[in-house]
């Protein structure tokens, strides 16, 4: 599925690209129609898609456990959160206005991200220290969101490749979410050392998630085919607030049925997107928007 | 325009997850009281909820050098974190629940492991053991603390006279009433007995208490047959008797209500049955068998059950917990007024879960007390905590 979306997405922006770059230049550029083409150009709407694979960490605000030790250290079940690891994917309709060197860019996506987290579990025979037992609980989080990001954007310089720099703020709207845990354990009080690898369990994770917001920055560089513009960026997104709903953080049997509660989450996600943005506004057929 | 546009916008952020708070977190909670000794093993009895807002459990502990079960006293605060436990010493075994309130101070029954003999300890409400009394008399079965002069009831077994012994006593030890009851000629049923207190055979769900109009009940061995015995203590001829079918039918636990009407569970051959509202003879005979209740095909063969009365949304519930099949705690909520089921809820999952006791709590929630076993291998003791508000969507 995600293999299909971004070869979608690559496919789409590569053939609305060449189509674009087909058009020859026309009459317009004439000298006695620059003066007008300026102010027209002081504004202008562009509509575009963009598509790409991200990479998300989570970070613990607020620790919570099931397990609760009596006679060892908390901290020894501390989730282990993995940095950046698992790929997601998103995709991006771009609406821009363009006004006087700034865009006002409102870029709704999909968003799918996957982070990671890890925890163990040890007892011991303290009678006998080779009587053991160690579990390994690796969970894969998916969360699924309806991105609503608002975007002010600045072009570095206004040649044909143009460097651009872009901040933002968002808010996320949870559509899904499903945990995989996958627990693995070396027993070794079974007459030698027994290495237990079960199937992974796959949870729906949904009402262990809620809405959030947050804030983006990012660097790009869009380059002028034609009339249309391809882009490539990169951006920085960073929740403000808790991604989990604390309401249901014990309400899932299965979950908490192993020992695992959700702690307060705080998301960070990096993304990378090509795209394609097609101006609205043309003084004429053969109008080229790079021409200014 | 701009008003909309903001109106939305403060939506949309209010609408975000808020942040963990403490009153949330002591609503609703999850925990596993987790040893990594690889031979510990712990088995809760019974929970109360002190006056700190915290939770005192009192439980079993495997002990390596004997065949009976050790004690162990757990102190946890109102959002379930551990604060302290106590593995009493070996010389108090076989405790019985529930945890006894009285002055502030909580008591439970053990045995001496020599000689048998009870022994009546008080805890402060930290779970240390303040003083322990040798009360005398062997194999404590099942207490009660009654609240009408506030004294405590034993139901023990007297291996000597092979009977069921039902004994009033205060606080301190002192007893004031006592009255054996016989189980029957020969050495089969003290083998029920003794199995159930060796934890090698079937756990019979001895207990003991008081109806509205004064009377004493125990759930235990007359007269070859596990039945509920009502008496005035007076003699040893019981008032009146539910009988039930050797070990193989009886009640599972009962709850008095008004005049001779009870909630309680009986099993018989295996099955269940949960009665919201039965009568009960307490001044004849009766069978239990004829009382009719809700088959509860789902629940584990002669399960575990217990009942408490719950307060919830100006109504009463009647609220069963038992062992299923499945290995899961299951919640069976019953209007007292109507006996009609208003809910039922699961606890637990993947990793086994029986259930020990439940009780309500200050905050208009339910807490629960069970055994898990972590790693499918290690029993440990666990605890939910419910919300008034999950309750009302589970019992409505």
């Amino acid at each position: 599925m995600r293999k299909t979306a971004i070869i979608f997405t690559i496919s789409l922006i590569t053939f609305c690209a060449a189509a674009q770059g087909k058009k020859k230049a026309g009459a317009f550029n004439g000298t006695k129609n620059k003066v007008s083409a300026n102010q027209f150009l002081q504004q202008q709407w562009w509509l575009g898609i963009k598509g790409g694979i991200n990479l998300a960490q989570a970070d613990a605000a607020k620790r919570y456990t099931i397990l609760t030790p009596t006679n060892y250290d908390a901290s020894l079940l501390d989730k282990k959160y993995d940095a950046f690891t698992e790929l997601g994917i998103q995709t991006t309709l771009e609406v821009t206005y363009y006004y006087k060197g700034f865009y006002f860019s409102f870029q709704p996506s999909y968003i799918s991200s996957n982070f990671t987290y890890s925890n163990q579990l040890e007892w011991v025979n303290p009678q006998n220290l080779t009587e053991s037992l160690l579990q390994t609980y690796k969970q894969t989080q998916k969360v699924e969101y309806a991105d609503l990001p608002f975007f002010v954007k600045y072009d570095i310089t206004g040649a044909t490749l143009r460097p651009y720099v872009q901040v933002g703020v968002f808010y996320s709207i949870l559509i899904n979410a499903v945990k995989t845990v996958a627990v693995s354990s070396i027993d070794q009080a079974s007459g030698g050392t027994n290495m237990i690898v079960n199937e992974p369990l796959i949870v729906g994770a949904k009402d262990l998630f809620s809405n959030y917001w947050g804030l983006v920055g990012g660097i790009g560089v869009a380059y002028q085919l034609g009339n249309v513009r391809l882009t490539l960026e990169a951006n920085y997104r960073q929740s403000m607030s808790n991604i989990v709903n604390p309401l249901n953080r014990f309400s899932n049997d299965r979950l908490s049925g192993i020992g695992d509660a959700q702690d307060d989450l705080n998301l960070k996600n990096i993304s990378i997107s090509a795209g394609v943005l097609f101006p609205m506004r043309y003084l004429s057929n053969s109008f080229k928007s790079n021409d200014r | 325009m701009n008003k909309l546009f903001t109106v939305i916008l403060l939506g949309l952020l209010f609408s975000c997850a808020k942040d963990s708070d403490p009153a949330l977190d002591k609503a609703n909670f999850t925990r596993i009281y987790d040893n990594n000794k690889f031979n510990g093993s712990y088995f809760p009895i019974d929970l109360k909820q002190t006056p700190d807002g915290g939770y005192l459990i009192l439980a079993e502990r495997r002990l390596v050098n004997s065949s009976f079960s050790g004690t162990y006293l757990l102190k946890v605060d109102e959002f379930g974190e551990f604060i302290s436990e106590l593995e009493v010493p070996s010389n108090q075994v076989a405790p019985i629940g529930p945890l006894l309130e009285a002055d502030g101070k909580y008591y439970f029954f053990s045995m001496e492991p020599g000689n048998y003999q009870t022994q009546l300890s008080e805890v402060d409400l930290n779970g240390t053991v303040t003083k322990t009394t040798l009360v005398g008399g062997s194999y404590p079965s099942a207490a009660y603390k009654d609240n009408s002069d506030g004294s405590f009831v034993l139901l023990r077994y007297d291996n000597t006279t092979k009977q069921s012994v039902v004994t009033v006593m205060n606080p301190t030890g002192s007893v004031s009433k006592s009255m054996g009851f016989t189980i029957g000629a020969g050495d089969g049923v003290e083998e029920k007995f003794i199995s159930h207190f060796l934890r090698t055979g079937r756990q019979f769900p001895f207990q003991v208490g008081r109806t509205a109009n004064g009377q004493y009940f125990f759930n235990g061995f007359y007269n070859y047959n596990f039945s509920l015995v009502f008496s005035s203590l007076a003699t040893s001829n019981p008032t009146g008797i539910a009988i039930g079918q050797q070990e193989q039918g009886g009640f599972s636990c009962v709850f008095p209500l008004e005049g001779n009407n009870y909630a309680a569970a009986r099993f018989n051959f295996g099955d269940n049955y949960l009665l919201p509202s039965a009568t009960i003879n307490s001044a004849g005979i009766s069978q239990i068998v004829d009382l009719e209740g809700n088959n509860l095909l789902e629940l584990s063969s002669n399960a575990k059950v217990k009942v408490i009365n719950l307060p919830l949304n100006a109504k009463s519930v009647i609220l069963f917990a038992s062992n299923t099949r499945g290995k899961q705690i299951s919640l069976f909520g019953y209007d007292r007024t109507t006996g009609k089921l208003v809910g039922s809820k699961y606890l637990g999952f993947s990793n086994s879960y029986e259930i020990a006791s439940l009780t309500s709590t200050s905050d208009g929630g339910l807490a629960v007390c069970g055994t898990t076993y972590v790693a499918g291998r290690f029993p440990r003791i666990c605890l939910f905590k419910l919300s008034k508000e999950e309750l009302a969507k589970s019992f409505k």
